[in-house]
């Protein structure tokens, strides 16, 4: 017999006094009471009398006075006694006052006996205790020695269960299964648990000297694999657990099949069947609660151990890439992929998990808390998966496309679930979860479920887990959509995922809402060029047209780009400039596109081999590289519009000019066919033949149309405001192109074809009449020509490039010819022109005023007005050693005529010298004008700056060379060398005469509107409020400037700030108010 | 026939449309030619007067400020004033009132004004620049044939340095909102 029954712990027997001094009841007891007679009467039980329990109390005490062996025997033959005559005549006991204590007696010797039976061992090294067990833990095959006192236990245990038959006087029963159970929760909090926690501890401690450990460290010892002994010291940690888990629930066991086994033998001598299957129920709730118990009491050590190994082996399974695989993987981290059922590594891992999971079921860990942790296990996996496997893949890979293969079969069979999708993503998305997700799961919850009938994962459950896995796929596709779009159209992959993963109204709020947050971090800041936004902004449109033909989405994310784009005053200019690219930018820019195609390919390390030759050497030429004006007209001639044969040299060089300072795209999708087809029958939303129709999604506005086609130059030029700031800015570029040098129009005229189609016709008549008048111009010019040679006779003026007041100059040329051409504006249709006051050359200021006289006769009473500084003239000026031939703005023309002059310098013997006030004495015009066409020239190596505001002309290379030598300032080295700086100057200085028309002819409107500005804030600030912030004034400008307030928010508070400076206005409290006076 | 009727019901309705957006017009246009009128105020701006829409951005309620003129009891005085314009202006005249306590013949003490050109005379030729330069005109040369202020009217003949000091009296200036 164990020790146990002798000397209780005395733990037990303070908890017990505890226990009774609080609730003054009697608890149960695993010995007989030795001295209750004093209970008695305190207790006041309507049971008995209080006199006779003196006496059955008396008899209480003395038959437990002697000691143990004499118990053990006299109470078998006692128990023998009562319970045989109880068996055979189950009639009323004697109603006797000595039964009672009798029978009190006999129940507690036969509670003695089997409580001494089924104790537990306490003593401190239990685990000792557990390994020797299993010669009394052998359940039936019981040792001869003991078979006696089996017998013994039997009985015994027979009085006690029916002790309210057997013994009816008895009042103090008490239910042994029960007994047993608080027995075993007492063990397991005293003894178990804390072995428990030492293994955890143990092996958790880096240091310990655990030879498992030891042994788990020997392998990695030797290499850096601290992940390894991670893994495997959690192992040991949970395998030692496990261990001893069993060893307890082994010494449990016993105890209760004893009890069983005698509750079979009672059944078999009454027969009674229900009694059975009571023993039955008591055991299974016996087991139920020892799991609860260890399932409950498992501590946070041991469930973040049995968490990481399920970690590793389930990721393992499930193809994921473990930091910790081995070394050779470990460097390049390694797209997570399904296994195929070969692989030895993830076979393994299934094995070990199945016989850990077992174990864990087997001793009572895999409880609720297991299967929470299993689902959370599951659930970082699925998310883990999936931004391993699908983040960045937008393209069919090789990888993909294999598993892509591979999952074909298994879905192709089930075409119920996939919803008509074809991405490759969402097929092998699909596939991972019902074959290797699905399964696992099934696996380890089979293994863990309590009902074997019904199987763990429905599949209603596999398509529960693919639809969250398509959530969470539509998830990473929306945080990535902004790269997604900006990568279009590589990127069409992932918008199939994304298509056909949005499917409910919240994850479509959701990908709006994400959109438009990434816009405003990546897109809508100044550090981004309105080229930038609105390239990216095609590109969204394209992309959310592909991804919702409703364009709804499109419609939610729009309102903050509009915004913004409206708060760049160069966004129309862009977008109408870009309209009007030439057929040569839109071949650059479209070879730019294959180009950069072609080099992503050659980027990507899964792309096809054949990428084109080595581009290395585009990139120092790219930037100023500059197309030669008539060979590239040539090639516009040739048929095919697609130019195969140039090297991809000049292609880079193309992509780098073109791309880098105009919205091509838009004059390329001009071209498209798709984009122009528009809606011919807008009115016939009830088409009844059309069988694609859909209704009309479900977060659609209320005047929500369906839109045909993608049209993105439509949307575009919607999202730029108002459609009068548009034509207007569109008319004023026009204008500047229509006054350039351009032979034809047809650019023009299809893109004003558009906007008529768009804005109708009334709104663009200006454009078309400004068109009318160059052509109407060139009419006229021919006719007036004749007119001049009839007068003329001898001047033979041939045909002439078309340019407006052309005129040739030389030097040195005796003879005067010039050729003009005029364009003849009408004033009410174009935009305002401001008219520069100069002096032209007085064989220009002759041909005009007989070109008006011309005029006058040929159109009766109109009268024509020159615009001297809009025209462009072709210089040659021929030098002492070479002839320079430069096409530039009159301006231009006319201050370096004004160098040579014949009778200022002529006498000085060298070159000509001007300064800018002799200049500007002479032409009248502007000194800034004056200024930047001296720079112009200076930049031709016509002309150099000897002192400041003086220039002479450099009549040979070798004299500007020497005076470089000898001077050796900045303007000098910039005429150095014309031939290499040639390129470089010509273009800026092509570029200047329009920049600085407008330059000037804002300065005075500018100056106007200003003044204008400032009205409006006085008149605002005496009546409509004394004081305003800043941001109240310019809403009030916004609303009430006619044509708009063009003024960002920033230029009105320098405006205001300069009001402020010059004492007209104050800031009070961070308003501002007028100043009395 | 089956085209015709269906077309009918389409067709009538357009009209509707057509009807109301008429009927919605004036507003558009009365707050088109506000603006218009306020351009042309601000490019050529009347001295002693202005006006500017009021601050809550209503384009049909204006504020106007009057400057006393020189030779006129009102000399160095600023009075403000506030226009309400109907839907239908220019068709009708705006209601303006002197937010400015004034002592006038021909203003009450709410601040009403008589004249006729606000009232039966106004015709859409007439703007809030020449209302304005009226009302300006109208402090140094009262109708006192018709006063809303009677006492006024009678000290102007009698008595104008009692006038000009119930004018200094009356007139407060407008603690700005």
């Amino acid at each position: 017999m164990p020790p146990a029954v002798a000397s209780p712990s005395p733990w037990r027997r303070r908890r017990r006094l505890v226990f009774q001094s609080v609730f003054q009841t009697d608890v149960s007891q695993p010995t007989p009471q030795v001295t209750p007679c004093a209970r008695f009467p305190d207790q006041g039980q309507p049971f008995g009398g209080h006199g006779r329990s003196v006496t059955a109390g008396s008899d209480h005490g003395l038959a437990h006075a002697p000691t143990t062996t004499d118990l053990s025997s006299s109470s078998q033959s006692t128990i023998a006694a009562t319970s045989r005559s109880d068996l055979y005549a189950p009639q009323p006991l004697f109603p006797s006052l000595v039964a009672a204590g009798n029978d009190q007696v006999a129940y507690d010797r036969a509670w003695h006996v089997v409580t001494a039976r089924i104790a537990l061992p306490s003593s401190a090294t239990a685990d000792d205790s557990f390994g020797t067990l299993p010669p009394d833990s052998q359940l039936y095959p019981a040792s001869q020695q003991v078979v006696g006192s089996d017998q013994e236990f039997y009985d015994a245990l027979a009085l006690v269960v029916h002790a309210s038959n057997l013994l009816p006087r008895a009042t103090h029963t008490e239910d042994i299964i029960a007994w047993h159970a608080q027995q075993v929760r007492a063990h397991f909090a005293q003894h178990v648990i804390p072995l428990l926690s030492g293994c955890v501890e143990e092996e958790g401690d880096e240091e310990g000297g655990e030879a498992e450990v030891e042994a788990a460290r020997g392998v990695g010892r030797s290499g850096t694999k601290r992940k390894s002994n991670y893994y495997e010291r959690h192992i040991v940690i949970v395998m030692s657990s496990i261990r001893t888990l069993e060893a307890a629930l082994r010494l449990y066991f016993y105890g209760l099949s004893l009890l069983v086994r005698g509750f079979g033998r009672l059944v078999n001598g009454s027969a009674s069947e229900p009694a059975a299957a009571e023993a039955e129920l008591l055991a299974a709730r016996f087991r139920r609660d020892i799991r609860a118990l260890v399932g409950n009491s498992a501590s946070e050590d041991l469930m973040r151990s049995v968490r990481v190994v399920l970690v590793r082996l389930s990721s393992t399974i499930l193809g994921m890439q473990t930091t910790d695989d081995g070394a050779a993987e470990s460097a390049p981290p390694i797209r997570p992929s399904p296994p195929t059922d070969e692989d030895v590594k993830a076979l393994a891992a299934r094995q070990r998990l199945h016989e850990l999971v077992e174990q864990l079921y087997n001793v009572g860990l895999a409880g609720e808390r297991f299967q929470v942790l299993f689902a959370e296990i599951m659930d970082s996996m699925m998310s883990k998966f999936v931004n391993g496997a699908y983040a960045g893949v937008w393209t069919l890979s090789s990888t993909s496309s294999r598993s892509f293969s591979a999952a074909a079969n298994t879905i192709s069979q089930r075409a119920n679930l996939s919803q008509q999708s074809t991405s490759p993503c969402i097929l092998g998305l699909s596939d991972w979860i019902e074959n290797h997700f699905a399964r696992l799961s099934f696996e380890v919850l089979s293994r863990v479920s309590s009902d074997p009938s019904t199987s763990p994962v429905t599949l209603s459950d596999v398509k529960t887990y693919q639809s969250l896995a398509l959530g969470r796929l539509a998830a990473l596709r929306i945080a990535e959509l902004f790269d997604i779009a900006l990568a279009w159209p590589r990127s069409r992959c992932a918008l199939d995922d994304l298509r056909s993963t949005i499917t409910s109204t919240a994850r479509r709020l959701q990908l709006t809402s994400n959109f438009s947050r990434t816009l405003q971090t990546r897109l809508l800041h100044p550090g981004c060029s309105t080229l930038e936004i609105l390239r990216t902004y095609i590109a969204i449109i394209r992309t959310f047209h592909a991804l919702d033909p409703s364009k709804v989405l499109l419609s939610h994310i729009e309102p903050s780009l509009q915004l913004y784009l409206c708060q760049r005053e160069d966004a129309v200019r862009v977008v109408v400039t870009g309209l009007l690219a030439s057929v040569d930018e839109i071949r650059d820019a479209r070879k730019a596109k294959e180009f950069a195609e072609r080099q992503h390919q050659s980027k990507t390390p899964k792309g096809d081999a054949e990428s084109g030759p080595l581009l290395t050497p585009t990139i120092s030429r790219r930037g100023n590289y500059r197309t030669p004006g008539p060979t590239r007209r040539s090639q516009a001639s040739t048929p095919d519009p697609v130019v195969k044969d140039l090297p991809d040299t000049a292609v880079a060089a193309f992509g780098g000019r073109a791309t880098a300072n105009k919205l091509v795209e838009l004059a390329f999708l001009l071209n498209d066919p798709t984009q122009t087809r528009r809606a011919a029958s807008e009115d016939d939303e009830l088409d009844w033949n059309d069988m694609s129709w859909v209704p009309d999604p479900v977060d659609a506005g209320a005047n929500y149309k369906r839109p045909k086609s993608e049209d993105v130059i439509g949307t575009l030029i919607s999202a730029l405001g108002s459609e009068e700031t548009f034509i207007k800015e569109f008319s004023s570029v026009v204008a500047g192109r229509l006054l350039g040098e351009s032979a034809r129009f047809d650019q023009e005229l299809r893109v004003l074809d558009l906007l008529k189609r768009r804005f109708g016709e009334a709104a663009l008549q200006n454009c078309d009449v400004m068109i009318r008048d160059v052509q109407d111009s060139r009419r006229v010019d021919a006719a007036i020509k004749r007119q001049r040679e009839k007068a003329m006779g001898g001047n033979r003026a041939t045909e002439t490039p078309l340019r407006t007041p052309t005129v040739k100059k030389g030097t040195e040329a005796e003879e005067f010819e010039a050729q003009h051409q005029a364009r003849i504006l009408s004033r009410l249709f174009w935009p305002d022109l401001e008219r520069e006051h100069f002096l032209l050359p007085t064989p220009i200021v002759e041909y005009q005023q007989w070109y008006e006289h011309g005029y006058e006769t040929l159109k009766s009473k109109r009268k024509l007005t020159w615009l001297n500084q809009l025209g462009q003239a072709r210089v040659e000026l021929e030098l002492e050693d070479r002839t320079v031939v430069v096409d530039c703005s009159t301006i231009e023309a006319t201050v370096i005529y004004a160098f040579q002059d014949p009778d200022a310098t002529r006498g000085n013997d060298g070159p000509a010298r001007r300064s800018v006030d002799e200049l500007y004495n002479q032409l009248q015009l502007d000194e800034d004008l004056i200024s930047e066409a001296l720079t112009f020239w200076v930049g031709k190596g016509v002309l150099r700056r000897v002192a400041p505001g003086t220039f002479v002309v450099v009549e040979t290379l070798a004299s500007s060379a020497a005076a470089e030598s000898t001077s050796g300032d900045a303007e000098a080295a910039a005429v150095a060398s014309p031939s290499e700086g040639d390129g470089e100057a010509e273009t800026s200085g092509g570029a200047s005469p329009r920049k600085q028309d407008s330059g000037s002819g804002l300065s005075a409107k500018e100056k106007e509107r200003r003044a204008m500005y400032w009205q409006y804030v006085k008149g605002m600030l005496t009546n409509a409020s004394a004081s305003m912030p800043l941001a109240q004034v310019s809403m009030m400008m916004k609303m009430l400037v006619p044509d708009g307030f063009p003024w960002s928010g920033e230029e009105l508070q320098e405006f205001l700030g300069e009001k402020v400076t010059a004492g007209d206005l104050e800031v009070v409290g961070g308003k501002y108010r007028l100043v009395r006076k | 026939m089956e085209d015709s009727q269906n077309a009918a019901p389409g067709s009538v309705s357009a009209n509707k449309l057509g009807g109301a957006r008429k009927a919605a017009d004036p507003g558009q246009n009365a707050a088109k030619r506000l603006q218009t009128e306020l351009m042309m105020l601000m490019t050529s701006p009347a001295p002693g007067v202005s006006a500017f829409p009021s601050a809550d951005g209503n384009l049909l309620s204006w504020r106007a400020t009057i400057e006393g003129p020189d030779d006129t009891p009102y000399a160095g005085l600023t009075f403000k004033l506030s226009f309400e314009f109907p839907s239908n202006y220019p068709y009708a005249p705006p209601t303006v009132i002197y937010r400015t306590p004034i002592y006038h013949p021909n203003v009450d003490f709410s601040g009403r004004i008589c004249l006729d050109i606000l009232k039966d005379k106004w015709t859409a030729a007439y703007n809030i620049q020449t209302v304005l330069l009226s009302l300006q005109s109208l402090l140094g040369e009262p109708n006192n044939s018709s006063p809303l202020n009677g006492e006024a009217a009678e000290l102007w003949e009698k008595d104008p340095a009692l006038f000009k000091s119930k004018v200094m009296d009356r007139h407060k200036d407008l603690e700005d909102d």
